[in-house]
Formats: C-alpha cells, structure tokens, sequence
C-alpha cells in the first residue's frame, strides 16, 4: 500500500519538478511567470497532438497487448498526406478563409482515412498472422514495419525535413491571458483534439462496437463466446487508432510547419511514454499523459535544448517503467489468469 | 530445525489479492520425514499457499518459517536453495529441453559453475558437469523414466513420463521437503497407487519431509500422517485422516461445493 | 591396408571440412592484394559477426529482447575515442599526454593513448558493467516493455554522445566531440608487431578481427553447453518454473545482459580503431536494428545461423545494394523505368521488410536452433505466467 503511494505520488512530484524548478528560476530572474507559463501553454498544444497519437497506442495495447511500434509511422505518414493534398489543392498561406477551411476538412479526413486503413492493413498482414505466436514475434515484425513506413517517407520526400506552408500563420498571437500568448496554433491543436477525444472516448463507452472492444481488451475468450467477433474488432481498433494518428498527423503540420521522415520515431517514442504514464490501456490516461509529455518536452527545448529533450524523455520512460509501470491512472486491462 | 521440532512451520499466514482474501490465517506444523497432505474444495486456495510457502507470492500477513530460519518473503530460487523443492499443479516442465537437461536446471542451486568457469571448462567444472549429468540420469532412472527417453525432448513425453520428470527435477536439488501440486491429477488408480508408494520410498531412501495437495482422497487417506482442510482461504479442520473423513465440516465443505 | 581403412573413420573425417574452411578463412588474404575491397567487406563482416553473436546470446539464448545494443558499439568507439586519440590534448601536460603500451608514431603524440588491446578489455568491462545497469531496470518487466527500456537507453546514450561536446568533465574535457569525429584513432598496435596502417596493409586487420570471430565463438558455444547456458534457456521458457528450481532470475539476466554488451564493445572498439575515426552520428536505433535483423535472419539462439545472417547482411548492406542494386543492373532498369532513388536511402527499410518477412513466414531463421523452431513455429514451450516471478 506504501509502495503505491510512493510510487505515485514520487511521480507525481519528478514530474512536477522539472517545469518548477524552471518556474523558480523565472521568479528569480524575470520576476514573474511569463516564460515558464508560455512553455506550458505551448506544452499544452503540443501534448494535445501527443495524445492523439498516445491513444492509437493505449486502444491498441489495450486490445492485444502489443506495442504497435509502426503507430509513429503512421502520425508520420498523416502528415505526409496532408502536406501532399495542400498542394495538389493549392491550399497556401493567403487561401481565402472558407477555401482553406474546406480544403482543410477534406485533407483531414483524407489523412485519417489513409492513416486508419494504414493501420488496418499492417494488423492484418503483420499481427494476426502471428497472434498466437511468442510475444517476441509480432513484436519485431512491429519494429520492421517502422522501418519499412519509414523509408517510404524518404522515398516520398527526401531525407530531410521539408518546411510546410503556414497555412493558419500558426505562430501568430491570437489573444493572451494572463500575459501568456496563446496563438492560433495552439488553439487549432486544441480546439481539434478535445472533439475527437471526447468522440472517441464517447464511441467506445457507449457504442456497441465500443462494448466489444472492452470486452475483447479484458478478456478475449469470453469475448468470443458471447459472440464477439475478436477479428473485427480487432481491426476496428486499430482503425480507429490510425484516424487519430492522421488527425494527429494533419494538426501537427499545421502547427509545426515542418514534415520530416523521422518525425514519426520521434513522436512514436513520445507518445508511448505519454501512454504509459497515463496507464497503458487507459483512454483519460493517454490524454494526460499527452499533455503532461507535451509540457515537459516544451519546457526541455526551451531550457536545455531541443537536441536534448528525446533524451530528458526516454529518461522519464525509463523512470516510469522501473518505478510505476501502471502509469498514474493505471490499471489492469486484462483479468489475470 | 525450529524450536518445536517443525521442518516447516506457518503462523496466520495470509494472501489478500487486490479484494480478495484467497489464503486467510492459516497456521500449519510439519514434523520432519512425515507426509503430509493439504485438502480443500476447489479454489479453497491451496495452490496459493503452496505459492507462498515457496516464495512465489509474498504473504501479505504471517511468516513461513523453514528449518529454524524465517524464509517469509524469500525469493524462490533462495528457497529452493534452503532445501525446499515443488513440482507444478499444471506440469511446467521446461518443454523444449530434455528430460535429462530439465533435471540437470533442478541442481542448479547445487552447482557452483560460475561465468568464466563455464567459459575456460577448468577441470572442477568439467568435473561437476559429469557429476551432475550422472547424478540427473540417476534421478531419473529412480522415478522410473526408461533410459531412452531421457535425452527425448519434454514435450514429446507421455503425461506420466512428464509427471515423473517433474519429480526427478524436484528432487535434483537435494531437498528436505518437497511438495507436491496435485501429483496424482490424471493418473488411473493403479497409478495413483504407485505413486502413493514410492513417496513412502522417498520419504525413507531419501529422508525428505513431504506436503500435498491433493484431490485423490483414497491417496490422501492412504498415505498421509496429517491432514489440513483449507476452504475459501481458512483452515477449517486438521487433523489424522481418520478424525478428517468423520468430521462434518468437512464432508460439508465438500458436498456443498460438488453437489455430489 | 588397415591403416587405411582406419584414416576413414567418421571421427577423423568430422573435423577435415571444418579445418579446411578454417585454414582458407585464415590463408585467403595472402591471396588477395594488401588493400582490397573484398577484404574490407570481410573484415566488417566479421565485426558484425561478433556484435550479431553479442546480441544473439541476449535475445536468442536467455530470450530478452534488446532493442538499445547500439549502446554498446558507442560505449566501446568511444573507448578508442577517449584512450587513442589525440581527443584529450592537455591531459598530463599539453606536449606530452598520457602514453601506456603505444609505440611508434602514437607515443609521440598528446593526448591520451593506450594500447589497443588495453582498451579492449577496458570495453569490455565499461560495456558489461553498462549492460547490467541497462539490464537492472527490466527486471520485472515483461518482453515488450523491456524491449522499449532497452530502445530508450539506446537512445539515451547514443543522445549524450551527439550532444557530449556540450558536456564537460573535470574542467574542460568535453565527454565526446558532438557530431563530429573524433579523429585519427591510433592504429592498433600489438605487442611484437608493427602498428597497423590501414591505407597500407588490411591483412592484420583481417586477422585481428578474425581472431576477435573465434574468441567470441568460443566464448559462445562454452556457454551454451554450461549451467548458466541450461538457465538461460529456463528462464527464457519459464521464468516461473526456473526460480523455483534454483535459478536466481536476477544474477542470470543480468550475466545475459553483460556479456552479450561485452561482445559489442570489443567489436565497436575494432571498428573505431579500424575506421581510424569515431562519430557519434552513428549511434543510431537503426544500427540497433541492423543488428537485430541479422539475429532474426540467421535464427535467433543458433550461433553459427547468426555468423550466416551476420556474413549475409554484411555484404547486403556494403556491396548488394551500393554495387548490385544502385549502380548495376537493377539500378539502371530502374532509372529506366523513371524511378530516382538509392538503395543505400532505403537500406534500413530493406532490413525492416527482412524482419517483417522473416517474421511472418520463417521466424526460426535460416538456420534455426531446435529449441527456438519448436517455440516459434511449433508453439511450443510458450508459458503466459499465471503470475510474474517475483525477483
């Protein structure tokens, strides 16, 4: 019982640490908390994105306990479209506003779409075959189709990373509170994100399909004597978990402005840790995870660095893994044998 | 040796899982070179306990105390080390090695081999594989596995051979108690039977100490010199086999979970 | 007449086509000119084959998927980075440096310079040392996730080096050059012999790593055969049943985990003083999988699979698709064909379709070690633990 609370609240408190003890050095200096208050903003937009992508991971996991290591190409590749279909649409900068809203609306479902079905078919040729395999297997056939995405993201648009057209001006300051700029970036990241996540988290509480794929998470075999179909389920969840990967995909463009093949490891990488910390398999979990990873990423570019921050957050991964590999929230997502 | 002349001794020892009280209070003595036996419907938590006793599960009250030291808690490979040795409810025999290299795991504690040892094969460790290797294919000639099918992978062994492996890999590491998960489940009385004999041979030849779970009431009441009755978590009757077939509690536990 | 008849008994005849292949693998570069290219892809190859074996006994014999091995190749070029070059000009006074073992042209220079074999054991030991603490975290933790601790460590390392020139140690000794090499690397110097020159003369780099080949074969095949080797296979199958049989799951992970390191930073300290540079750029979960496709194609567990699928995607990786692919005859059919891209970009998607083919259709590998094949293809041997063992 001890454990447990130190164990989450000791989290609780490293996690806390890092963007406070920033926020004492601006009260030393500057003499307020403007800075360390725009990180987390920031932070915020950004762990929004990130926990798009996290709950791809999390529903995933959830279902079959498996990292879907390819879940990072597949936000990559959203991006990739998106940047494609701006351009065969001509979406620029100076785009009248209602054309580059509808242009926008179809280029997200188009991304989702791609991304979903994306997802779909690697479970389909990759995982099922193997899903009475060792874990090891579809564990590697993962990894290898991470590699595969990969390099079809070099292939498309070259090894280096590709700057985007600022379609929405994303940096430019749409209003501030408090003294914190909030821009139109950071509010696109949002204002898209809670939708679908109260989309999603709506459509598996409530929905029929939904109740499958919590009985499937739990326990599979009862699943399929109740009548489940495990196999569409299955698939379901990795659609669903592609279409948020592409909405995440597009957001991230729009905001970034910037495409690049490698974006995709990256942001697999950060998404995971965000998943885990909220709690593997737990929907509320990978949102705050999300926005938690988000914070602490923004405030390690901005402080020490941006060529350090994947190493600040594997540092957490691995924190988090050793000390309280249930994650915040966590619980068990499936029944123990 | 505790105190009270006990090889094994547990006081209240307890197992809450999240909600549930699988293992409540139970307090067992077990006298040396005696056998022993655990009953209990279904899901009476033997299995559990048995867990605990072997460092599996770590109580989450009471102590296990084991030859005079207090092993609660202990890691399993540290308790096996002490002289306690287990076979498997649902067998767990390592599958794809043989049955000879499966015996040969069991005197791990026993073996002294260490990294650059193994790697150099000085003549101690070349020494100690041979002695180990006889010493495996003793054992398994002495739980009545053929000559032929020692080197025979483990999964490709019949239900019995297998059965008997596990006990040949239990005994490997020259322990003092052994205990046995349901040693008798799938086996025809005439089996059963032989079974129950060769634990009175065990416990002599090899001067162990033996505990069971068992269903077989015709192997419990035939071979064991106490009994303890285990149903939902608690101790609820121990004694000789005879006080334990007239006891009423007992015969209600059992009725009432089968029906029959 | 009998006599005869004697010298072909099986016993003798067993080990000729082995000798044969050993005595041409150790005569076949005086055959060759002294700087060849065939014999660079060799020698690389068998650098490779050393970090496949490393990696092989991690994931193939104790079962722990580590996906961060590049770890190791960093620690031991960083090894050669540090202790023979002239990276630390201005230890033990600015003209002079710190000289131990070095002959030649090297003991002239500043900077710190050790003997190459000195460096080795120390990789060795910097490497093992790292394993166990790479290893100590995934403990308790299930495949997947140690696969991901171990992925994130990779990184971690690999991180600290590429940014090591923003750290400084003992006043103003940067960790590591950043993105930039560290060169020149000494040449490896070993004692009755002349330093190697590597634009001179491959033959003793040949040799040196083909030595390194049979040190590690050695090393691998004692293990398997031993008690620790019988461990790490129970524990691979069943941690559960291997803790209650004795086996102390902690000491025989951590002892897969730091030896198979070990092997890595031996051949990463080779190929740093081959390269005659070190570049932290290298470090990269590519490499980590570049290896690891290796152990896949082979078969995961079998020694001389992995020393195939190593030799394999060696020569893929350096002559297939620079050579074969890019500028031959496939190359050129696709030019035809209006497609602009090289090979050498895609190489890395060309070893994640390996491990994915593989996977899906021969996961035992080419040449599979029994065990594995009864696992992966047969199912057999796969226990999902009631419960996790306690360590």
């Amino acid at each position: 019982m001890i454990a447990e609370f130190i164990s989450k609240y000791g989290l609780i408190a490293l996690l806390i640490a890092f963007p406070a003890y920033y926020g004492v050095q601006d009260l030393i200096n500057d003499g307020n908390l403007t800075r360390i208050g725009n990180n987390l903003v920031d932070g915020l937009s950004n762990g929004a994105i990130w926990a798009l992508v996290a709950l791809g991971y999390t529903l995933v996991y959830g279902i079959i306990e498996l990292i879907n290591f390819a879940h990072g190409e597949i936000f990559m590749l959203g991006a990739f479209v998106s940047f494609a279909l701006w351009g065969e649409l001509g979406l620029h900068p100076d785009t009248a506003t209602v054309s580059l809203i509808l242009g926008l609306l179809v280029s997200l479902i188009v991304a989702m779409l791609v991304s979903g079905s994306l997802n779909v078919m690697i479970e389909r040729v990759g995982y099922r075959p193997l899903r009475g395999a060792p874990k090891l297997a579809p564990l590697i056939t993962a990894v290898g189709f991470s590699f595969i995405l990969q390099n079809v993201g070099i292939l498309w648009l070259g090894a280096s990373q590709r700057a985007v057209p600022d379609l929405i001006h994303s940096q430019r300051e749409l209003f501030s509170v408090f003294g914190l700029s909030v821009s139109r970036g950071d509010l696109l990241a949002v204002a898209v994100t809670i939708p679908l996540v109260l989309l999603l988290t709506s459509f598996v509480a409530q929905s029929r399909l939904g109740k499958a794929m919590r009985a499937t998470a739990q326990d599979p075999e009862a699943a399929k004597l109740m009548g489940i179909n495990v196999d569409t389920t299955i698939s379901l969840t990795f659609l669903l978990g592609g279409l948020l990967a592409g909405a995440a995909g597009l957001i991230n463009t729009l905001y970034q402005t910037s495409v690049w093949y490698f974006q995709g490891f990256t942001a697999g990488l950060i998404a995971f840790t965000a998943a885990v910390m909220g709690g593997i398999g737990n929907l509320r979990g990978a949102v705050l995870g999300g926005l938690i990873i988000g914070c602490i990423q923004q405030v390690s570019d901005n402080r020490i660095g941006n060529e350090w921050t994947p190493a600040v957050i594997f540092a957490y991964l691995v924190l988090i893994m050793v000390f309280r590999p249930q994650g915040l929230i966590g619980e068990e997502t499936r029944e123990a044998g | 040796m505790s105190s009270n002349g006990s090889l094994l001794s547990t006081v209240s020892t307890t197992k809450v899982f999240g909600g549930l009280l699988a293992v409540s209070d139970v307090s067992i003595e077990v006298a040396p070179k005696s056998i022993v036996s655990i009953i209990g419907p279904n899901g009476a938590g033997k299995t559990t306990f048995f867990n605990m006793l072997t460092g599996l599960y770590r109580p989450t009250a009471g102590r296990i105390l084991f030859d005079g030291h207090d092993v609660t808690g202990r890691r399993p490979d540290l308790i096996t080390t002490a002289g306690m040795a287990r076979t498997f409810q649902n067998i767990r025999l390592f599958s794809t090695m043989s049955a000879l290299e499966n015996v040969m795991v069991g005197c791990h504690a026993r073996m002294h081999a260490g990294l650059f040892g193994s790697i150099l094969r000085t003549p101690s460790v070349r020494r100690e594989e041979a002695d180990v290797t006889d010493k495996s294919r003793e054992m398994l000639e002495y739980v009545g596995l053929k000559r032929d099918l020692h080197d025979q992978t483990a999964a490709n062994l019949s239900y019995g051979d297998q059965r008997r492996v596990e006990i040949a890999r239990a005994l490997a590491s020259d322990p003092k108690l052994l205990l046995l998960d349901e040693p008798t489940a799938g086996m025809n009385p005439q089996e059963s039977q032989r079974l129950t004999e060769f634990m009175d041979q065990l416990r002599r030849e090899k001067d162990l100490t033996i505990l069971l779970i068992e269903h077989d009431m015709k192997v419990v009441m035939g071979v064991s010199e106490h009994i303890w009755v285990l149903d939902h978590g608690e101790k609820i009757a121990e004694g000789e086999p005879d006080e334990i077939r007239t006891n009423d509690r007992v015969i209600e536990a059992y009725l009432g979970k089968q029906g029959g | 007449m009998s006599t005869l008849r004697e010298l072909r008994t099986r016993e003798w005849t067993k080990y000729l086509l082995p000798a044969v292949v050993l005595l041409a693998a150790v005569l076949f570069p005086l055959f060759r000119p002294p700087l060849d290219g065939f014999m660079d892809d060799c020698i690389l190859a068998l650098a490779y084959v050393v970090m496949a074996l490393g990696l092989n006994l991690v994931v193939g014999f104790a079962g722990l998927l580590d996906l961060g091995y590049v770890a190791f190749y960093a620690l031991g070029a960083m090894a050669v980075g540090w202790w023979a070059s002239d990276f630390y000009t201005g230890v033990g006074g600015a003209e002079e440096g710190i000289h131990i073992g070095v002959s030649g042209f090297a003991a002239t220079l500043p900077g710190i310079h050790v003997n190459f074999l000195l460096i080795v054991i120390g990789a060795t030991i910097v490497c093992a040392v790292a394993g166990a603490i790479i290893g100590l975290p995934t403990l308790r933790l299930r495949g997947d996730y140690i696969a991901i601790v171990t992925l994130a460590f990779g990184e971690i390392i690999g991180r600290i080096f590429q940014n090591g020139d923003e750290i400084t140690l003992f006043g103003d000794y940067k960790l590591s050059n950043g993105r930039q090499s560290i060169a020149p690397v000494d040449a490896i110097d070993i004692p009755f012999l002349d330093p190697f020159d590597s634009a001179l003369n491959l033959r003793p780099y040949y040799w040196t790593a083909f030595a390194m080949v049979l040190v590690v074969l050695f090393v691998n095949i004692r293990l398997r055969d031993s008690k620790l080797g019988r461990a790490w296979i129970a524990l691979r199958e069943d941690e559960v049943a291997a803790a209650s049989m004795g086996v102390p799951l902690v000491k025989t992970k951590l002892l897969a985990y730091a030896t198979g390191g070990a092997f890595g930073g031996i051949s990463g300290a080779f190929l740093g003083a081959y390269f005659s540079s070190v570049n932290a750029n290298q470090f990269q979960f590519g490499f980590s999988i570049f290896i690891l496709a290796m152990v896949i194609l082979g078969g995961l567990g079998s020694i001389w699979g992995v020393v195939l699928g190593a030799v394999a995607l060696a020569f893929v990786n350096n002559r297939l698709i620079p050579d074969v692919l890019d500028q031959g005859f496939v190359g050129d059919k696709l030019k035809d064909l209006g497609l602009d891209f090289s090979f050498t970009e895609i190489s890395f998607g060309i070893f994640g379709f390996i491990l994915v083919i593989m996977m899906v259709l021969r996961p035992e590998g080419i040449l599979p070690e029994r065990r594995r094949q009864m696992e992966l293809k047969e199912g057999i041997g796969e226990s999902e633990a009631v419960f996790e063992a306690r360590v």
